[in-house]
Parts: structure tokens; C-alpha cells; sequence
């Protein structure tokens, strides 16, 4: 009888880490079950990618379609070289699309965004995408704003 | 089995050292079989640690421990697990586990030791109950019982096994007349009835004297004398002399050893 | 009493640190005996069943209740501080970062060194004094396979499932502040934390650093209590050692975990 209520106690503890460990897999750490490995691999140079992290996500109009899983410094270009994994059901992306970083939000992180172009031939496992735009760094922006105030000024 | 049939245990030459400090020194105690020796002497001088040294919990720094014609330091540890069956131990303040049940508590050596169906061992705890008188008491757990029903419980949990040894340590300690006096019976009972050698480790003079066929008087580190209790009464050394008779100064100082009175007192101003 | 001159502190200073070296070579035999000698788990299943009841589950409420209020407060602190930076939609993430990473492991090995970690060195440092672990020797019983390995693997079991369950209440008792009280929305308290969460940085560098301090906690709670004098002083004594040391030591690892999962800069 004590002994009893001993062990559906334990077993109710083991089952509520159980169930804590799952939460924080799936509600916290939005961790998705679907198994992401049907992705194929693209390649985009980009000048400055600033604040950019791996693991960011890749979008296309807002909806994300990847993810970026390797950030390199191309030694011949001195430019940097990000790997993304993008979905394989997103297959018709045309070779001229531009791969923007973007800022999610004023202070949030970096991510990359995917315009499409109008091309008939479509990126496929391991193709570059080579219409890029950097990322926007503060400072630029704060330079380019006091130099269009100060010819504003100066006309 | 070796040819000392006539003792159950032997102490050889044993020393045994604390740190730097000598507790014994070349000490040699033998227990007859089959009676009841009570080792004496006054508080500290180390019963205990005979006691633990007879049982192993404790290493000699040198010397041997001969029990059942096994000298103990040399065994290997299933060996000495073996011999302990033998053992029974009870200790001074019953040591009863806390989280067991009387029944449990009584069982618990049956089970590590053997394999013996359920029905068997609760026989035999019941047998073991019956003995101290506490059998009614079988679902209790420790905290429901007083102080001398917790040494008798630890007593039938000490003789569970059927040892031929049992080792008393300060039974008679704090106990009210009737506890002390069941106590007594149970000890000079269960020796004569089971035929064991029974141990007893005490500063108790009336009780111990009363029930042992042998005594040995230890102190300083080594044994002051030996013999039936009646030869130690009549004995020459002082130091036994003062322990048997319960004088305040003796070998044994009253006062704590302190520099001169009179410039302690007239100094300090 | 005669003054001390300034050999004698120095002595006293040498003495302690072999001392202090000395525990460490005795512990380290003692867990190791416990551990790994022969015998595996004495008692069997049943004796770690019990242990793991009065280490984890009895450890549950405290544990429930502030985690709770932790992350309560972590939401409201944390929708004060953003919201002077117009972020308070972020309230969600740092909540749970914070809990994640930090306050979760931390917070709960702290907590279990003073309910659990007390109770066991009072429980063994009473055992010893009664003489009940010399019994078992007599009997033939192994004290260190018997008493102190159950104890050790429930605790190495018990605190990082305790460290997931705070953290989870903790989530969700900032949801309750965030969401249903201060207005933040829904949508972006879990949004914002799944994006920013990820399971092998954050959640299992967590539940690593619970496991390392259910380690030591428990660890030293149960060495404290083999090794204390047997009198009822050396008890408390030994409690207060427990509750001490095994603090120190989960702040001071938890630095150097931080330090080595985290600090990549």
C-alpha cells in the first residue's frame, strides 16, 4: 500500500520531466518533427553580412523556406560565402532572384529574404545565387543620413 | 578450523594505532567458548574498539584476530562476508533501521545472507521475537518503541543468523532496573541455551560481574588483569583495585592534572 | 590562552589546505567505491524506487512554486526593462532564455541542495551516529553500496528533471503574467521564444549543467554526511557544509559552463 503510492508517485515524476522535456522541445524551442533533411543546398556571396548568424531563416515573401547552415569567407573574392538549405518542394526559384539579408523588426536578428526574378532556368542543388544585397550596417545608414542633411543644408 | 577449539576468539599481539596515538599495544585477549567473558575498564580506554577489531570494522596495525580458527585480517572479503554469519553485534544504541519495521529489521540479515523462502523467514523472526519477549511487537516501527525494546529488537535481529558469537556492546547502559534486568536473563539465556560465546563490553561493574565467567580489566592501552570475577575482587594491582571497588582516587586521579593551587589562587591579583 | 605567532597562522594555513586536499582524496575514494566497486546498486530497484521519492518527488512542490513565481517575476522585470526600448513583444524569448540557460539549472540545484542536499546528510550523518551503518557492516552489508549509491543516482536523476519541470512552469507562469495581464500577445510570446530557442544550444546546454550540478550537490551531501563527527553537533555541522559547499560549487561551475557553452566570442 505505501509502497504502491511510492511508485505511481515516481513514475508520475518521471513522466512529468518526460512531458517538461517535450514542451521545451516543441513549444519552446519550436524544434518541428517533420524531419527537415528534404532540403537541397544554394550558395550566395554577399559584400557585408553583418549580423547574419547560422541557423537564420530563409524566406520568400515573408514565409520561411530554409535555413542558412554554413557562413564562410571566400578567400579569392574577399567576400563571404553563406550556405542555405532551402526546402525541396521550393524548386523554381529563377537563377535571378536576390537574396536580401533583412532586419526582422527594429533590434531583431538578420535574416535572409528571397526575391524572385523572371528567368527561365530555375537554381537547382548547389547553384549560386548571384544577385545579392547586403546587410544594412548602422553606421552607413547614419553616415548616408548626416551627408544628405548637410547637402540639404548646404543648398 | 584450527585446533584452538577452546577459545573463540584470539587476540594476538594486537596493536592498533589512531593517528599517531597508541590506543592498544601488543595486546593478547582470549575468549573461552561457550561462557560469557565481560571485558571492563574505565570510559575511553578503547572497549569498543576491541569490540570492533573482534568484528573487523576495524584493521590492527599489527598482531592477529583469530575467530572460529579464521584469522580475520588475512581473509579475503567473501571470506569475511561468510564469517560474519557467524557474528552477531549489538551495539549500543540498538542501531535498529529506522526506515524498516521490526519484522523487517529482524529479517534483514536472513535475507543477504540466504535465500530462504518468505514463509521460512517469517517463521524464524517470529522464533527470534519470541526469544526477547517482544513478538507482539512485530509491526511496530522503531520510533513506536522505548529504548530497551529497541535493544531487544536488535538483539533478535543479532541472533537471526544462529551465530556462535555474540558481542555486547554496553548493553547495560542508561537502562531502568527492569530493562537491566531483562537484559541480564536474556544474555546468560541465550548463552547457555543456544550455547554461544557472548562478549560483553561494559563499565558496568554489579551487572557485568554478575553474569560473566571471565572478566578481563583493560585500560592504558593494554589488559590490567584477567580472571573469574571473584579473583579480581581479591586482585593486588591497585589500578584494578580502584576500578573494582568504585574508589574516586586511586591510579586514576581525582584531579585533573593542573599547575600548583596556591600560586593559582594568591597568583593572578 | 598563549597569543598565536605568525608561524603558528601560517601552520594553521598549511594544515587547512591539506586538510582541504585530504577531504578531496576521501570523497573522491568514497564516490568511487559507492559507484563503481562491485555490487552495483545494493538494495536493488526498490532502494533507488524510495530515493528517488523522497529526493524528486517530495522536491516537487518547492521546486513548482518558484518556478512559478520565477517566471513571473523574470516577465514582469523583463516587460519594464523592454518596453523602454519598445521590444516588448521579445518578453517571451527572454523569459525563456533566461530560464533555459540560466535560473533553471541554477536556481534548482540551489534549491535542491537546501531541501534534498540537507536532508540527505542529516539522514546519513543520523545514521552513522546510531551506529545503523556499523550494523550493516557487521552484518555483512556494504554501508556505501547499500545506503549512499541509491541516494547518489537518484539525485543524478532527480535534478535535472527537476531543472525541465522549472523551467517549464516557470515558461508558463510568464505566459500568465505576460500574455494575461500585461497585454503582450500571444502569438508573439511563443513566436519570438521559438525563434530565438533552439533545442541543442539552449535546452541541452541546460539540462548539461543540470547534470553536472546534480553531480556535485548531490555528491557532497552525501559525503558530508558519511564522513561527519557522529554527535548531534557534527550533524548540523555537516548540514550547514552541505548546504554551503554545494552552493558555491553550482555558482562557481555554473561561471565555467557558462563560460564554455556560451561564450564563443
Amino acid at each position: 500500500m505505501q509502497n504502491r503510492t511510492m511508485e505511481i508517485g515516481v513514475g508520475l515524476f518521471l513522466l512529468a520531466g518526460i512531458l517538461a522535456l517535450l514542451l521545451l522541445a516543441l513549444r519552446v524551442s519550436g524544434l518541428s518533427p517533420t524531419a527537415s533533411t528534404d532540403t537541397y543546398k544554394l550558395y550566395a556571396y554577399f559584400d557585408n553580412i553583418a549580423g547574419l548568424t547560422v541557423r537564420a531563416k530563409v524566406t520568400m515573401a515573408g514565409v520561411t523556406i530554409g535555413k542558412v547552415t554554413a557562413i564562410d569567407l571566400d578567400r579569392d573574392n574577399f567576400t563571404a560565402r553563406v550556405t542555405l538549405q532551402v526546402e525541396k518542394d521550393v524548386n523554381n526559384l529563377p537563377t535571378d532572384s536576390t537574396a536580401s539579408i533583412l532586419t526582422a523588426g527594429l533590434l531583431g536578428e538578420k535574416y535572409i529574404g528571397i526575391s524572385v526574378g523572371g528567368d527561365d532556368v530555375v537554381l537547382k542543388d548547389g547553384g549560386t545565387i548571384h544577385d545579392t544585397q547586403s546587410s544594412l550596417v548602422l553606421e552607413d545608414l547614419i553616415g548616408k543620413f548626416l551627408m544628405n542633411t548637410v547637402s540639404k543644408e548646404a543648398k | 578450523m584450527s585446533a584452538d577449539n577452546a577459545y573463540a576468539v584470539e587476540l594476538k599481539g594486537v596493536s592498533f594505532k589512531r593517528g599517531s596515538r597508541s590506543i592498544f599495544n601488543n595486546v593478547d585477549i582470549r575468549i573461552p567458548r561457550g561462557k560469557v567473558t565481560g571485558i571492563m575498564g574505565p570510559s575511553g580506554c578503547g572497549k569498543t574498539t576491541l569490540l570492533r577489531l573482534m568484528g573487523m570494522q576495524l584493521r590492527p596495525s599489527s598482531g592477529e584476530v583469530w575467530v572460529n580458527g579464521q584469522n580475520l585480517p588475512t581473509l579475503s572479503r567473501s571470506d569475511l562476508f561468510d564469517a560474519r554469519k557467524h557474528m552477531g553485534v549489538l551495539f549500543q544504541s540498538g542501531a535498529l533501521f529506522t526506515d524498516l519495521d521490526v519484522f523487517e529489521n529482524v529479517a534483514f540479515p536472513l535475507r543477504v545472507h540466504t535465500q530462504l523462502p518468505e514463509d521460512m523467514i517469517r517463521d524464524i523472526v517470529l522464533l527470534k521475537l519470541q526469544a526477547v519477549g517482544l513478538r507482539g511487537a512485530i509491526d511496530l516501527m522503531p520510533d513506536e518503541l522505548s529504548g530497551g525494546m529497541k535493544r531487544r529488537v536488535a538483539l533478535a535481529r543479532a541472533i537471526a543468523m544462529d551465530p556462535q558469537i555474540l558481542m555486547y556492546d554496553e548493553p547495560f547502559v542508561g537502562q531502568d532496573p527492569i530493562a537491566m534486568g531483562v537484559l541480564v536473563r536474556l544474555i546468560r539465556l541465550l548463552n547457555d541455551a543456544l550455547g554461544i560465546t557472548s562478549i560483553v563490553v561494559s563499565h558496568d561493574l554489579a551487572e557485568t560481574a554478575s553474569i560473566s565467567d571471565y572478566l578481563y580489566v583493560v585500560g592504558d592501552g593494554q589488559v590490567l588483569g584477567q580472571g573469574t570475577p571473584e579473583e579480581l575482587m581479591n586482585a593486588d594491582n591497585p589500578r584494578i583495585r580502584q576500578f573494582m571497588n568504585g574508589d574516586p582516587d586511586g591510579p586514576v586521579p581525582f584531579h585533573f592534572p593542573a599547575s600548583d593551587y596556591r600560586t593559582d589562587l594568591l597568583g593572578k591579583r | 590562552m598563549p597569543k598565536k605567532s605568525m608561524i603558528d597562522r601560517i601552520g594553521l594555513f598549511g594544515r587547512a589546505g591539506i586538510d582541504m586536499v585530504s577531504v578531496l582524496g576521501r570523497s573522491t575514494i568514497f564516490l568511487f567505491h559507492a559507484l563503481l566497486g562491485r555490487g552495483g546498486i545494493g538494495g536493488g530497484f526498490g532502494l533507488l524506487l524510495k530515493q528517488l521519492h523522497s529526493v524528486g518527488v517530495m522536491s516537487l512542490v518547492i521546486i513548482v512554486v518558484s518556478g512559478i513565481f520565477i517566471g513571473m517575476v523574470l516577465a514582469l522585470q523583463g516587460f519594464s526593462i523592454l518596453s523602454s526600448y519598445g521590444s516588448e513583444q521579445a518578453v517571451g524569448q527572454m523569459v525563456a532564455l533566461t530560464l533555459l540557460r540560466e535560473l533553471g539549472p541554477v536556481v534548482t540545484a540551489l534549491l535542491f541542495a537546501g531541501r534534498a542536499g540537507s536532508a540527505l546528510t542529516a539522514e546519513i550523518g543520523n545514521m552513522k551516529s546510531t551506529e545503523q551503518l556499523s550494523s550493516l557492516e557487521m552484518i555483512g552489508v556494504d554501508p556505501l553500496k547499500y545506503i549512499i549509491a541509491p541516494r547518489l543516482w537518484a539525485g543524478f536523476i532527480s535534478l535535472p528533471v527537476l531543472a525541465m519541470i522549472f523551467s517549464v512552469v516557470g515558461i508558463w507562469g510568464g505566459s500568465w503574467v505576460a500574455v494575461d495581464w500585461l497585454g503582450v500577445y500571444d502569438g508573439s510570446y511563443w513566436a519570438n521564444m521559438q525563434n530565438s530557442v533552439t533545442f541543442s544550444g539552449d535546452v541541452i546546454n541546460g539540462i548539461i549543467k543540470s547534470i553536472v550540478f546534480a553531480f556535485v550537490v548531490t555528491w557532497i551531501a552525501v559525503f558530508q554526511g558519511y564522513d561527519c563527527e557522529p554527535t548531534s553537533e557534527g550533524i548540523s555541522r555537516a548540514t550547514t557544509k552541505t548546504v554551503v559547499y554545494a552552493s558555491l560549487a553550482v555558482l562557481g561551475l555554473d561561471f565555467i559552463l557558462t563560460a564554455l557553452m556560451f561564450g564563443d566570442f
